[in-house]
């Protein structure tokens, strides 16, 4: 006699197709989802280098965000640099025309209402604001940072700070954002609004003119020198800014490869899972006509 | 010399067997698809034989017994992977629930709400005076402390939720063990009359499947028909027509129920059924991921402060607490971290941007933002370990889910061996229906044969 065997076929079959259902529910969600990873369960390992990579990837976009809002108040800056270093060329050239024998004291006078009047432009360029902060008083974005003085020999006053902001543009990578109007306009030696000062006294008491000029022309190459931490920060964004999209476009790379179905495989196994189910039904159908009662004699 | 009549008594026996053996037939084939339904088979024997004369003569057939065909040591094979199973599948059930809480491959969990905490720290740094940009950091601050709260109370609303469960399936243990014993003794007395008491076994072994459902059991057979029941740690649950219910007991430490079983704690030493599965989710791994969230928003928390407090405010006022302070447990535990988070600071120019006091100043925004960072909870980057727990948690359900496929095939591997012991066939039912409708018609052709005899010997004396 031969092994008897589990009579109820039915359950073999249950089985398969419950396992089979199963596949294809997997398959279905990866499909529907167009993910591989549905829940931590799936691959604990990738779903926590998700978490890395999504952290990293919000930082980098915030580094961006940084480096363009940056970027807009290092460009005003410069640009307002840019008129104060025009100004002061202006300012040069008027000296010079001052050193001019044929001048009378009258023509020398308007000189120097022109050259107090340039003293007012970069005193209003100085005080540029971007989005409601002084961009040349150090930290203390909120005050302005010069307010004309008449005690003073330089005509004006620094009311900012000499300290200036850092700002990350990617990790660990801080960078200063500015510089305070007490570095940009003036050190030991040079001082922009003293050089107009006197270059205006000069004029109008026609004093030591040529030496008011050099002064000034000091001062205009002083702030010119200044001038090129603008242009280099931009740069520097700019750099900073292509390595951040670089990254994240790796970083978008990673997460997709971490989370994405191959749509091409998982159709496969979806189909395939079809195919085994109809198998299955189909021999199900073909056990229940199978059986010893139909060919017993019809009393 | 035997008699026609003694042929026609053997004859009439044969009917009668042959009847009984087509009822057991009929029996089958009512049950072929009854849970837990052994097939029976009758068990024909031949009557002694007399002393003919000299020959020893046959006196037919009867029937002994009418014998239930099952592998007692393939039930408790199965009664063991059951409780395997049905614990792996309920604690599967419950963790799939706790892994939809941190399911950062769809989106939700922490991780969005954590870089934004720190991303707006990081934006206020490039303009630390700018009143929105101090809102953004309050609001990021109260979304994630939101979220660790919200996230928190759902994982107790879960763990109540097991607790619920845990306590209803001691009821249904206890149902079942009251069964089984109820069971042993009406198979006693049905064995004790001399009767067979297989559809009663049959259903103490549905019941003991159950059972086994539910919690782990070790079943030992005795001779007189009963089984006595224990979990594999020898807690008793039935012995004989006795059931010892469990009974539940809240523990205060946690609020949760503690299983008694005999007066003793026995919650932590089950090992297996549906009762292991809600307990492990309920005492270990849900605790875990609560107790590691609430790590993570103390590190958060205090470093947060301690930071904030290293700064001045946009008035120019040393720092104050970002969040409501947290003070751990005497014994270090920082349980309730994660659920009482929440934002401290009531206006933006709190926001402790400067590191000198200049409102301007955003040395300690950048600080804050690096907290990102620093190691500020057990020696990891609050992202680290975050990850961790995410790891953590899907590990817990993935290698659950291995195992229940393991276990699974294995089960069903078993339960197909048992059908091709237990199972009822219909072609061999159908097979047995002619042989004993064949022999039933045989033995009434004897009955009509000797009756034609015993006719024709009565005619013998008839006055012509």
């Amino acid at each position: 006699m031969g092994m008897r065997v589990n009579p109820d076929m039915y359950s073999v079959i249950l089985n398969g197709l419950q396992t089979n259902a199963q596949q294809e529910d997997q398959a279905l969600q990866q499909v529907a989802s167009g993910q591989k990873l549905n829940s931590l369960s799936d691959d604990p390992a990738a779903a926590a280098s998700l978490v890395n990579l999504r952290m990293q990837s919000s930082s980098d976009t915030q580094y961006l965000q940084n480096i363009s809002s940056l970027t807009g108040s290092l460009n005003v800056a410069d640009s307002a640099l840019s008129s104060v270093v025009e100004a002061l060329t202006t300012a040069q050239s008027v000296g010079v025309e001052g050193t001019n024998p044929t001048l009378n004291a009258s023509n020398r006078q308007a000189l120097a209402q022109q050259i107090q009047g340039i003293q007012q432009a970069i005193i209003g360029l100085a005080n540029t604001s971007y989005n409601g902060e002084y961009l040349f008083s150090g930290t203390a974005a909120t005050t302005q940072p010069y307010v004309a003085d008449s005690t003073s020999t330089s005509g004006v006053t620094y009311k900012g700070n000499d300290s200036a902001n850092s700002v990350e543009i990617s990790q660990g990578q801080a960078m200063p954002i500015s510089l305070p109007g007490s570095q940009l306009f003036s050190n030991a030696t040079t001082n922009v609004f003293q050089s107009l000062q006197d270059l205006s006294n000069a004029l109008t008491t026609n004093g030591n003119i040529n030496g008011a000029t050099t002064e000034v022309q000091n001062a205009l190459s002083y702030v010119s020198t200044q001038q090129t931490f603008y242009g280099n920060s931009v740069d520097r964004l700019k750099n900073a800014q292509t390595f951040l999209t670089q990254e994240q476009t790796q970083l978008t790379e990673t997460e997709g490869n971490t989370l994405d179905a191959d749509m091409a495989t998982a159709v496969t196994n979806l189909s395939q899972t079809e195919t085994t189910q109809q198998a299955l039904a189909q021999v199900g159908g073909q056990i229940s006509k199978l059986n010893m009662f139909d060919y017993l004699p019809t009393p | 010399m035997s008699s026609l009549f003694g042929t026609m008594s053997v004859a009439l026996q044969s009917l009668l067997v042959q009847q009984g053996a087509l009822q057991v037939t009929a029996n089958n084939i009512a049950n072929a698809n009854t849970p837990g339904y052994s097939r029976e088979v009758p068990i024909l024997e031949e009557s002694p034989p007399i002393l003919s004369g000299n020959t020893m003569v046959g006196t037919g057939v009867t029937l002994k017994s009418v014998q239930s065909v099952r592998d007692n040591i393939l039930d408790l094979r199965i009664d063991q992977e059951t409780s395997q199973q049905s614990s792996l599948n309920s604690y599967v059930a419950s963790m799939n629930q706790v892994q939809a809480l941190f399911n950062e491959t769809q989106g939700t969990g922490l991780q969005t709400y954590l870089s934004n905490f720190f991303n707006s720290f990081q934006s206020l740094a490039t303009d630390p005076t700018n009143s929105s940009l101090r809102q953004g950091v309050i609001v990021a601050g109260q979304d994630l402390a939101g979220a660790f709260s919200q996230t928190s109370q759902n994982l107790a609303t879960l763990q109540q939720g097991l607790d619920q469960s845990v306590t209803q399936t001691v009821h249904q243990v206890n149902q079942l063990t009251a069964q089984v014993a109820n069971l042993n003794q009406q198979i006693q007395e049905v064995s004790n009359a001399g009767d067979n008491p297989g559809s009663l076994e049959d259903q103490r072994d549905e019941a003991l499947n159950n059972l086994s459902g539910l919690i782990d059991t070790a079943v030992v057979y005795s001779n007189n028909g009963s089984v006595s029941v224990t979990t594999t740690n020898g807690t008793l649950l039935v012995s004989g027509n006795q059931s010892d219910a469990l009974t539940t007991q809240v523990n205060s430490a946690t609020g949760m129920h503690d299983v008694y079983g005999q007066g003793t704690d026995v919650t932590s030493s089950i090992a297996g059924g549906q009762l292991q599965g809600l307990i492990s989710a309920r005492d270990d791994s849900i605790p875990s991921t609560q107790s590691s969230i609430d790590n993570l928003a103390a590190g958060l928390i205090s470093a947060a402060n301690q930071q904030q407090k290293d700064g001045y405010g946009l008035n120019g006022a040393k720092g104050v607490d970002f969040f409501t302070p947290f003070t751990p447990s005497a014994s270090g535990s920082n349980a309730g971290a994660a659920t009482t988070m929440a934002v401290a600071l009531t206006s933006p120019d709190q926001v402790a941007a400067s590191s000198n006091g200049t409102p301007g100043d955003n040395g300690n925004a950048t600080a804050l933002a690096n907290l990102q960072n620093e190691p500020i909870v057990s020696g990891q980057t609050a992202g680290d370990y975050y990850s961790n727990l995410i790891d953590q948690v899907g590990n817990d359900v993935s290698n659950a889910t291995s195992e229940q496929e393991a276990v699974g095939l294995v089960l069903q591997q078993l339960t197909n061996q048992q059908k091709s012991i237990s199972g009822v066939s219909l072609d061999e039912e159908a097979t047995n229906l002619i042989t004993y409708q064949q022999a039933y018609e045989a033995a009434a052709r004897v009955i009509s044969t000797v009756d034609e005899l015993v006719g024709a010997t009565l005619n013998m004396f008839t006055p012509s």
